[in-house]
């Protein structure tokens, strides 16, 4: 490495995560300085979004078993008499049970190469080598992929003749209308009912999109490992723009609520508007719909209605009520997304009121997803914490956390350069914990399945809607199964196709958890054997299915011989929002800093005044803007107050 | 066709700085067809605001990274851009997260917001949301460190991999008050810039102002005439700025709530 670290800090963070990156960026903010490493070379962690390519090399990472040898054991030197050594994990062991499969031909992709790779180039020195690694990796990892993975031959066998198609290259467009979208600042409800009038590309012959042209166009993929989207008014959204860190992301709402029901897939009405547009619904289930769910605002003042249930599920509660089956289904699956079996009545109106009440501030579902993928969201929070002197390297692995024996407190990190760095606080994400550390913690697991499509679950007059369907389970107190379809405005998939996400607790492998379930919704069959019914279903053309370690909700006192500040963040949980993490993030900055306050709102940079001469305080130039800053554009408004933060530089 | 610029106030201690504009617009001609992004990541943000009268009143707004190795002096040109001024000690700035200046350009008011890296060039650990609504890039190198030259490539994949399709790319070669110094012959500039398709090879001294304003103003021709070549174009106007807005919101005009 070209430059060394400073060998002292205040916090070290250890993990790219979600909630890692909120406490690094709390910590730079408030005035800490923070050092933050990841040992692997992207950012986030289990929440990472990736590239075609780069997911197939990280496919191919966790499915070699071997584990690396610590072949160098020169760092417990660095260990003083009075000191002892809690090493940390080199490999990533939260990832189980990859199956990947491609149900287009493979053979003609071979020698395709992602465009916009760059050629191998000649290696400038020892940093440019690292800088490249990432690149060629996966250049490389795109031509690796076209040998044939799978472990089912017979899906394997597509007989589809792509190379017919192979050259040309822009012909998979279909007319992209981003009409949908929503900058946060619309306060909407108008937007969304527009896209109408947008052509209908269906009509024409479907073009079919080969592997080949997925490996080819692997960079419009942004494939996030975790499926999650924000509630709009969740804590995440809240954070965004409390913080200023909204600045660096863009969103795009979520634009159909859908069920799936008696084996059809159909549009859940759930805004004032769907529901008075509806075409399903009677007159009467309309006015049911509505009656019911203006009550659910308000539930709070009207014990006397659910007052006798309490101690009932919430699905027999809404027996109770006078709503159709469908709009029962519409209500617990879709709306509430709670279980049949084990939610009350409570639990399941207040999921009714969230969902409620998220609606309409940003569109007409609750919904908001980051283009380019979640994967955006912890790298804008290390963005904000780099802007605030927060030092960041990847492929950066720690080889043990240095604890005092008297004091039982944390001194210092070791790297795997044998550097020692020593801080106050030190944030550790669940999966770096050694099996040492974690013998007593018991893990849950998700189940994920990603699939690229050709078609959506549910044709309507556009091509590009964002859709979030619930499954209910076959065999009732299994969990449900969450699919998120993203298409290719979300930037994360190419034109042409469609990106979904599969998630559920997982009861097996994920591939047992879940494909009985991509099988009701699509074709999963090479043309041929497909019965007619299967043609109208949309046609996988890969998938991937995964198990992931849920580390949420671990109490901390099950971690063994873990010093009082070393803190633990977990990798996602399988909730769709992510209020868990922005609640742990938050709960351990408070601990550590209880006087500070989380994230406040960065200057507006054209406020700062540039002052050479006298170089201000940091806090006292921030506390001067208005405590809820981020109104009105980020851009234009000009607030009274400035601050000329200049630091003298430690760099050189 | 490359066509030599004249540098700007002639500095008397060093030789000219020099500047080369790789391609020429041509105005008839539609931008290059972009490589499949989606619109939003075309000229996007650059809104063309009908603004209602206030200072803030701006017919562009322009989002430009700068990018290239540590210590090329990418704050000081920016610095220099913003204030005129020049820092001999190198300040890391702290808290900051783009600078903004308006200028005229042919009668029209450009602002531009200079996004700079917040050091994470420095393990190259540069977020992939840094590039990606950018309108333009600066890659810096410095000519009197051939090694900073030698990372371009590297900068310029980057760009291509996490930026928008159409990016407008310009290569500045810092310290060009330092000539004695030179390690990097501005020939070998220009045939990267060319072979990359940059828009134009600069060479820049933030210390003595030489080519500072050439730099953003060229940038910002740039980005106004493939900007406008886009609204006369086949794209209706309107589908291209509605992702591309940061979040921004106004509790005060929020409805609680569709229903009721």
């Amino acid at each position: 490495m070209a430059d060394n670290l400073p060998s002292e800090f205040d916090v070290v963070v250890i993990g790219t995560g979600l909630p890692e990156s909120i406490i690094a960026a709390a910590c730079a903010r408030s005035g800490q300085s923070v050092l933050h490493v990841d040992s692997k070379n992207y950012y986030g962690g289990n929440w990472a979004s990736f590239s075609f390519s780069g997911l197939l090399s990280w496919i191919k990472e966790n499915q070699q078993k071997t584990d690396v040898s610590d072949e160098w054991d020169d760092w417990r030197k660095l260990i003083l008499e009075n000191e002892e050594a809690i090493s940390l994990n080199k490999k990533e062991k939260t990832i189980q049970h990859i199956e990947d499969f491609c149900f287009g031909d493979q053979d003609s992709a071979e020698g395709v190469e992602e465009a916009g790779a760059l050629p191998k180039l000649p290696v400038f020195g020892a940093a440019g080598a690292e800088g490249f690694a990432q690149e060629s990796e996966e250049a490389r990892a795109a031509v690796e992929s076209t040998v044939p993975e799978s472990t089912e031959p017979e899906k394997a066998t597509g007989t589809e003749p792509a190379s017919a198609r192979e050259g040309s290259d822009a012909e998979i467009t279909s007319e992209d209308t981003s009409s949908h979208s929503a900058a946060l600042g619309e306060s909407a409800g108008e937007l969304g009912q527009t896209e109408a009038a947008v052509p209908e590309a269906s009509a024409q012959e479907p073009k079919k999109i080969t592997y080949s042209q997925i490996v080819r166009e692997g960079r419009r993929f942004n494939i996030d490992l975790v499926s999650k989207l924000l509630f709009s008014r969740g804590l995440l959204i809240d954070l965004l723009i409390k913080s200023n860190v909204s600045r660096y992301a863009e969103f795009k709402n979520v634009t159909q609520i859908l069920a799936f029901r008696e084996g059809k897939v159909e549009q859940v009405p759930c805004s004032r508007a769907d529901v008075f547009n509806s075409r399903q619904l009677a007159m009467v289930e309309k006015r049911m719909l509505m009656k019911f769910l203006t009550f659910c605002l308000d539930y709070e003042q009207h014990p006397e209605e659910y007052q006798d249930y309490e101690n009932s599920t919430f699905a027999e509660f809404l027996r109770t009520q006078k709503l159709t089956p469908s709009l029962q289904h519409f209500i617990l699956h879709s709306i509430a997304m709670v279980s049949e079996t084990d939610c009350s009545t409570l639990e399941g109106l207040q999921a009714t009121k969230k969902f409620l009440q998220c609606l309409g501030r940003y569109g007409n579902t609750p919904f908001l997803f980051p283009l380019y993928g979640q994967g955006e969201i912890p790298q804008c929070f290390c963005r904000l914490c780099a802007v605030f002197g927060g030092i960041y390297c990847l492929r950066h692995p720690v080889q043990c956390l240095v604890v005092d024996k008297e004091s039982g407190r944390c001194k210092a990190i070791v790297d795997h350069f044998g550097q020692r760095i020593s801080a106050k606080y030190f944030i550790v994400e669940d999966s770096y914990l050694s099996e040492s550390v974690c013998t007593n913690v018991h893990y849950r697991q998700i189940s994920r399945a990603v699939l690229i499509t050709d078609q959506s679950v549910l044709n309507t007059g556009s091509e590009q809607q964002v859709s979030i369907l619930t499954v209910p389970p076959v065999d009732l107190g299994k969990p449900a199964v969450c699919v998120i379809e993203l298409c290719s405005s979300t930037m994360t998939c190419m034109k042409g196709t469609y990106l979904v996400h599969l998630t559920c607790p997982s009861t097996k492998t994920a591939r047992e958890d879940l494909e009985p379930v991509v099988q009701k919704l699509f074709n999963v069959n090479t043309e041929k054997d497909a019965e007619n019914e299967e043609l109208e279903k949309p046609r996988v053309l890969w998938a991937v299915y995964f198990n992931m370690r849920d580390s949420s909700g671990i109490d901390r006192n099950s971690y063994d011989r873990l010093p009082s500040n070393v803190y633990v963040c977990s990798g996602p949980d399988s909730a769709l929002g992510n209020d868990c993490a922005v609640k742990q993030a938050e709960t351990i900055f408070q601990e550590m800093f209880p006087t500070e306050e989380f994230c406040p709102p960065a200057p507006n940079p054209e406020d700062i005044i540039y002052d050479e001469d006298e170089i201000a305080p940091e806090e006292s130039g921030f506390s001067n803007s208005p405590e809820t800053k981020p109104e009105a554009s980020t851009e234009e408004m000009s607030s009274g107050g400035s601050a000329a933060v200049e630091k003298a530089d430690n760099e050189e | 066709m490359p066509v030599g610029r004249k540098r700007d106030p002639p500095s008397p201690a060093s030789t000219p700085a020099r500047s080369r504009l790789l391609r020429r617009r041509q105005p008839d001609r539609p931008p290059p067809i972009p490589r499949g992004e989606c619109q939003q990541a075309l000229p996007g943000a650059a809104m063309p605001f009908a603004s209602s009268g206030t200072d803030d009143a701006f017919d562009y707004l322009f989002k430009i990274i700068l990018i290239g190795d540590s210590n090329v002096g990418k704050t000081c040109v920016v610095h220099r851009f913003k204030t005129g001024q020049y820092n001999e000690k190198q300040q890391n700035t702290i808290g900051v997260d783009f600078t903004v200046r308006s200028m005229d350009i042919d009668g029209k008011k450009v602002k531009i917001q200079v996004w700079d890296t917040a050091g994470q060039e420095r393990f190259r650990t540069i977020t992939q949301s840094y590039y990606r609504s950018a309108h333009g890039a600066i890659l810096a190198y410095d000519l009197t460190r051939r090694s900073t030259f030698e990372s371009i490539p590297h900068w310029i994949h980057e760009i291509e991999k996490y930026g928008a399709a159409n990016l407008v790319i310009m290569l500045i070669g810092n310290k060009s008050d330092s000539l004695d110094k030179r390690q990097v012959l501005f020939e070998d500039a220009c045939t990267l810039a060319e072979k990359h398709g940059l828009l134009a090879v600069l060479e820049t001294s933030a210390k003595e102002a030489q080519n500072i304003e050439e730099v953003f103003t060229l940038m910002a021709k740039e980005l106004i005439a493939r900007n406008t070549l886009q609204l006369h174009g086949d794209n209706p106007p309107n589908s291209i700025y509605l992702d591309s807005r940061p979040v921004i919101t106004s509790p005060s005009v929020e409805k609680n709530q569709c229903l009721c």
